[in-house]
């Protein structure tokens, strides 16, 4: 026999045994073990049912969860009692025929999730390669959001979650307005922080500047931080106990900034305006220059400090982060309303 | 009486009968000669028609171009739709009922094009979320809108209900890029601010959440499931702004159902509260009841 003769008998072999391999997919024999597929958190997770015929297993998934795995927080998406009506497998598709409940409802998620279910599973049973489903007979067009089934579906669709990004946590300081489009580095720097500061006043959570998982949830849900008072025109709000000046534009929050006030009560409390403006002012007390200074009542000043802590500090001015000491400056023209409060006095 | 007697008997019955018919036509002759009736002379036009009745249909076949979730899906088996949902389904089911039409068939027209570009229509109305074109309007009957294409409003959480055009042009708004929305955006006049385009409505909301954006402006028929577990992150769906149009159901002319029905069916359904209900339940809010902005 010659080498070509020893390799078409060879290749007849291994046809006739995929042949042989497929069929016994196409009788629809699932094997032991087989991975039934339900939703957990909003996230597929499988359980495991002994062996049977696909059938079998379909019937497992519309059974649902046990009562252990129910206490485990594993629930379906496919609607109670839902009929199967018939399971046929042809060339390694699975056609699974239900009753009309099985697109009852209209929760999108829901339907999404529940053919999802269906095709994860029939797609566990070894030798399935797709997953035909039908409702009452019907070939479903438009019932599950994102399938497809005029033909065989392959894979079920991944829940989408998207996990922020850095990026993604800076623009939403910038959108809430604590921080400038200007610190959108991608990476956690010192702008990012004294925002994060600024963010975690307003918020009454723990000031680090850190940003943890605690003040990235919280940054999620948050919506714009709103003046505390009411008047018209811009003006600046100066809460003690957040220790964070609102930069406010008919009554809309166009910036909040991380400052540190005067320790023990050394800022004054009172309504006042802007009266004095220096690019850089000489502070005879003490010595120093003070850039960006804008005095709104006698030597007390919004200013430019490299030291801005958490808590008041200062020995009366308004000390102002380095990132928006100048931005500030600008807003606050000369006449500019400056209401300075302890918001519990409120 | 025997078998001869009863022969005689009846010749003589039937010789009674040709006398009366004999007399009869005689009687008829002279009766024409004096003068009938004009519509009984054979020279006069014919007998005008009496009026053509439609027998009620039995049902009111529907034809479906399926695949949106909301306004109509479905299961498909040789063209019949044998399972059908949507507000679009419930729609043609209500209309059927207000035309005493006992059963509604539905069936698959792919693709959605052949709605109404189909020369022969075995269907009689067509509800495909249809605009009112010109080029539509030449091949079926329109009804009037059940659905509005107007725009509307979702303001940032603490801002006061907006009470005219001129309120939202002091607002920064925002719209989804190449919507309708952005369209709108763009025409309001002297605006205070440039309106923010933005690709997403992921990121639409973040801006309104946020207070980037005061308002954002939104199809009215998507705004409720766009703003849908918002919750308190968002302010109210607060106005809407009249965009013109909206969808109509398409009525294939010669059809067993005459547009003129239909507009009644639909008046009947918007008086009666039940195009509101279906709109709360497919849409989750009823556009038409949002106050419009001038």
């Amino acid at each position: 026999m010659t080498a070509p003769t020893r390799n078409s008998i060879a290749m007849k072999y291994s046809a006739f045994l995929a042949l042989a391999i497929s069929s016994l997919a196409i009788t629809g024999s699932a094997g032991a073990g087989v991975s039934v597929w339900f939703v957990a958190d909003g996230k597929p997770v499988s359980v495991t049912r002994s062996g049977t015929t696909v059938e079998r297993v379909v019937q497992q998934l519309l059974a649902g969860p046990t009562a252990a795995e129910r206490s485990r927080g594993v629930r379906s998406a496919v609607p109670r009692a839902t009929p199967l009506r018939s399971v046929r497998v042809s060339r390694r598709v699975a056609t699974v025929d239900l009753g009309a409940r099985f697109a009852a409802g209209r929760d999108e998620r829901s339907l999404q999730d529940r053919a999802g279910q269906l095709v994860r599973t029939l797609r566990s049973v070894p030798g399935i390669v797709g997953v035909r489903v039908l409702v009452d007979g019907g070939v479903p067009v438009g019932l599950f959001p994102g399938y497809d089934f005029r033909g065989p579906v392959t894979a079920a669709i991944e829940p989408v979650e998207h996990q922020p990004t850095i990026h993604d946590y800076q623009q939403r300081l910038v959108d809430l307005g604590f921080m400038a489009p200007s610190g959108l580095t991608g990476t956690v720097d010192d702008q990012t922080s004294t925002a994060v500061l600024g963010f975690q006043k307003w918020a009454n959570l723990p000031r680090d500047g850190v940003l943890g998982a605690g003040t990235m949830a919280a940054l999620l849900r948050a919506t714009r931080p709103e003046p505390l008072l009411r008047k018209p025109g811009r003006r600046i709000e100066v809460q003690l106990r957040r220790q964070l000046a609102l930069l406010i534009d008919d009554n809309k929050v166009v910036r909040a900034v991380h400052i540190s006030s005067g320790a023990y009560g050394k800022t004054p409390t009172g309504s006042f305006r802007v009266y004095r403006k220096e690019r850089y002012s000489w502070s005879v007390p003490f010595k120093v220059w003070l850039p960006w200074a804008s005095y709104f009542t006698g030597g007390v000043a919004f200013h430019e400090f490299g030291s801005v802590p958490t808590y008041a500090a200062s020995h009366g001015c308004v000390r102002v982060n380095h990132y928006d000491a100048e931005m500030l400056f600008g807003f606050a023209e000369t006449g500019t309303p400056v209401d300075v409060f302890d918001e519990a006095a409120l | 009486m025997t078998l001869h007697s009863a022969v005689r008997a009846l010749a003589g019955g039937l010789g009674i009968v040709a006398g009366l018919v004999g007399c009869a036509g005689v009687a008829a002759a002279v009766l024409v000669a004096l003068g009938l009736p004009a519509e009984s002379r054979a020279e006069d036009p014919p007998p005008a028609p009496a009026p053509v009745v439609q027998p009620r249909p039995t049902e009111l076949v529907v034809a479906l171009g399926l695949g949106d979730p909301v306004l109509q899906a479905g299961a498909v088996r040789d063209g019949e739709v044998v399972v059908a949902r949507g507000l679009e389904v419930d729609l043609a089911r209500e209309l059927a009922r207000r035309l005493s039409i006992p059963r509604v068939r539905f069936v698959y027209v792919r693709p959605g094009s052949r709605l109404l570009a189909a020369t022969v229509r075995p269907w009689a109305v067509t509800i495909a979320a249809i605009r009112p074109t010109k080029a539509v309007a030449s091949v079926a009957d329109l009804s009037n809108p059940y659905l509005g294409t107007d725009q509307a409003v979702v303001l940032r959480r603490d801002l006061p209900p907006l009470s005219s055009l001129g309120d939202l042009r002091r607002k920064v708004t925002c719209a989804l890029r190449g919507s309708d929305g952005a369209r709108v955006v763009a025409g309001l006049p002297a605006p205070a601010a440039r309106p923010l385009l933005v690709p997403s409505n992921d990121r639409l909301l973040e801006l309104v959440q946020t207070g980037t954006c005061d308002a954002a402006v939104v199809s009215a028929d998507g705004v409720g499931r766009l703003v849908a577990g918002k919750g308190g992150l968002l302010g109210p769906v607060s106005a809407r702004i009249e965009y013109g149009g909206g969808y109509v159901v398409a009525v294939t002319r010669g059809g067993p159902v005459a547009v003129a029905d239909v507009n009644r069916a639909l008046g009947q359904l918007r008086a009666d509260g039940t195009m509101h209900r279906l709109a709360r339940r497919w849409l989750g809010i009823d556009p038409s009841h949002l106050r419009p902005l001038r």
